[in-house]
């Protein structure tokens, strides 16, 4: 049997607190192994001495109790003095506003929050008016209205024709004198105008006609120039084009010549073959 | 055994006590009075959670002595001890009503009191300054040792050494980790089960006992460091 109990077994064992059985089999193992049975022993010793540190005597003190902790009275619950302190703060605050005099208003777009009293207006308050003075006051101020308008849109009208008839009037003066002067102007005078016109038109004629004809002639002599250019260019490229084609021919004609002679060198050669063979 | 109790039954009937007298739980671990009051206080403890402020006092009464020793090992220092004792208490007060089950009132109480004693130790590493009472009696000859002997009948000199015993077994104590110091303490002191111990700490029971095993050889190498062997105990003896 290879039983070996562990630390807390053997401290269990040391305090009795094993089952039976447990028990033998820890005695057993310890008559088997002295060195455990020693360190048990040491144990023992050490249980030993500690025993003799004795309980000191002591008298208990009067320990009061106090009231039942599970029942605390009402006032001293905490919702009960939230609530309170809640209330307190409200009355302090509605006190206070008494005292300040604070007033507080709303109105759609205006909230006013005033403190102390309020002050009365200097005016004295007009009664409220009737709706029918109202209404005649509208009438007579319409009326009123309209008459002014009336004269004063007459004055103006007056004003308006009065310049009107001034400025026709200036206006006719004018136009008699400017007629007075134009037909007191001499036949003669129309003449020369007219001759004046005439000479002028006829140098201003002359002086383009020059001025084409010089540019014209420019003109030709440059296209003459570029012509005779033309016809020399392409008299260039014929002879050029008549150059290749004659040396072409005559590369031809050299080399049909020579084809003619290999044909005719390998008709002589067959032929005196052929004689050779039959001789 | 049952001829003692039923000997005592007015008396246990005076602590309201009604149902140790038929109950057939061992009193192996039982030495006087109270102690059986103690392991048997169900109805005390079913009429504290009913509000009862006598039935309170009463467990108070019964379980302080241990809560105190409880801390008093912890701390090693008494004014500690006692502020871990009674907050204890008070926190007992106000919780027993939620408390399930009566017959877990000790390993409940056990974490009140380890709870309260790691608070206390949380807040003292955080102070700076040092109390008077941190500065422990020394081994010189000025030392206050000298004047606590208790009986003045005995022998002075097994008192000193009894003393002498006492604060170095104690310094071993506090000198193992929070962790270990608790499940020594419960374990040897306080003779809680492993089961319960866990429930306490709210850890399993291996744990428990590994914390215990490397206690106790921690606590052995103390004991051979200072050399506190057979012989010197036996000569203290």
């Amino acid at each position: 049997m290879n039983y070996k109990p562990d630390e807390a077994t053997l401290i269990a064992y040391l305090y009795g607190e094993l089952d039976s059985a447990e028990q033998l089999k820890v005695a057993e193992y310890l008559q088997k192994n002295p060195e455990e049975r020693k360190r048990l022993e040491e144990w023992s010793f050490t249980q030993s001495v500690m025993a003799r540190l004795h309980d000191k005597e002591v008298i208990a003190p009067p320990i009061i109790f106090g009231e039942d902790s599970n029942h605390v009275p009402l006032w001293k619950e905490n919702y009960f003095r939230m609530s309170l302190g809640i209330a307190a703060s409200l009355l302090f605050f509605l006190v206070a506003a008494r005292l300040l005099g604070l007033s507080a208003s709303y109105s759609p777009g205006e909230l006013k929050i005033g403190f102390g009293m309020k002050e009365k207006s200097a005016t004295q308050e007009v009664p409220m008016l009737t709706e029918q003075q109202v209404s005649k006051m509208i009438q007579s101020s319409v009326t009123s209205n309209n008459e002014a308008l009336q004269t004063s849109w007459q004055q103006d009208r007056k004003s308006l024709e009065q310049s009107i008839q001034k400025n026709l009037h200036s206006n006719s003066l004018k136009l008699d004198r400017l007629m007075q002067t134009t037909s007191a102007a001499s036949q003669e005078q129309v003449r020369t105008f007219v001759g004046q016109l005439q000479s002028d038109n006829l140098k201003l004629m002359k002086d383009y006609m020059q001025l084409s004809a010089k540019g014209q002639k420019e003109y030709v002599e440059s296209l003459l120039v570029d012509f005779s250019k033309y016809l020399d260019e392409q008299r260039k490229q014929d002879l050029q084009f008549l150059q290749a084609r004659v040396n072409k021919v005559e590369q031809n004609t050299d080399q049909f010549k020579q084809e003619t002679e290999q044909i005719l060198t390998s008709l002589i050669t067959n032929t005196s073959t052929n004689n050779q063979r039959r001789n | 055994m049952s001829l003692l109790i039923k000997l005592f039954s007015p008396i246990l009937h005076l602590y309201g006590v009604q149902r140790c007298i038929c109950s057939t739980k061992p009193f192996s671990v039982v030495k006087t009075i109270p102690d059986v009051v103690m392991m048997h206080s169900d109805v005390l403890i079913s009429q504290a959670r009913e509000g009862d402020r006598h039935a309170q006092g009463k467990l108070v009464q019964l379980w302080y002595k241990r809560i105190y020793n409880f801390s008093y090992k912890f701390f090693y220092d008494h004014d500690l001890a006692m502020e871990a004792a009674q907050k204890t208490f008070i926190s007992m007060h106000r919780n027993i009503a939620y408390l399930q089950d009566a017959a877990r009132f000790r390993s409940w109480l056990y974490a009140i009191a380890v709870n309260c004693c790691r608070e206390e130790l949380r807040k003292k590493k955080g102070e700076r300054s040092v109390s008077l009472s941190d500065l422990r009696p020394g081994e010189a000859e000025d030392s206050y040792t000298w004047e606590r002997s208790g009986d003045r009948g005995e022998n002075p000199e097994r008192v000193l050494r009894q003393t002498e015993l006492t604060d170095l077994l104690q310094a071993c104590l506090t000198e193992l980790s929070e962790e270990q110091r608790e499940v020594v303490i419960m374990k040897e002191y306080e003779g809680l089960k492993f089961r319960e111990i866990a429930e306490t700490l709210n850890i399993s029971e291996n744990t428990v006992k590994s914390r215990m095993y490397y206690g106790l050889e921690a606590l052995k190498r103390m004991f051979e460091r200072r050399k506190i062997t057979k012989e010197t105990i036996g000569y203290e003896l």
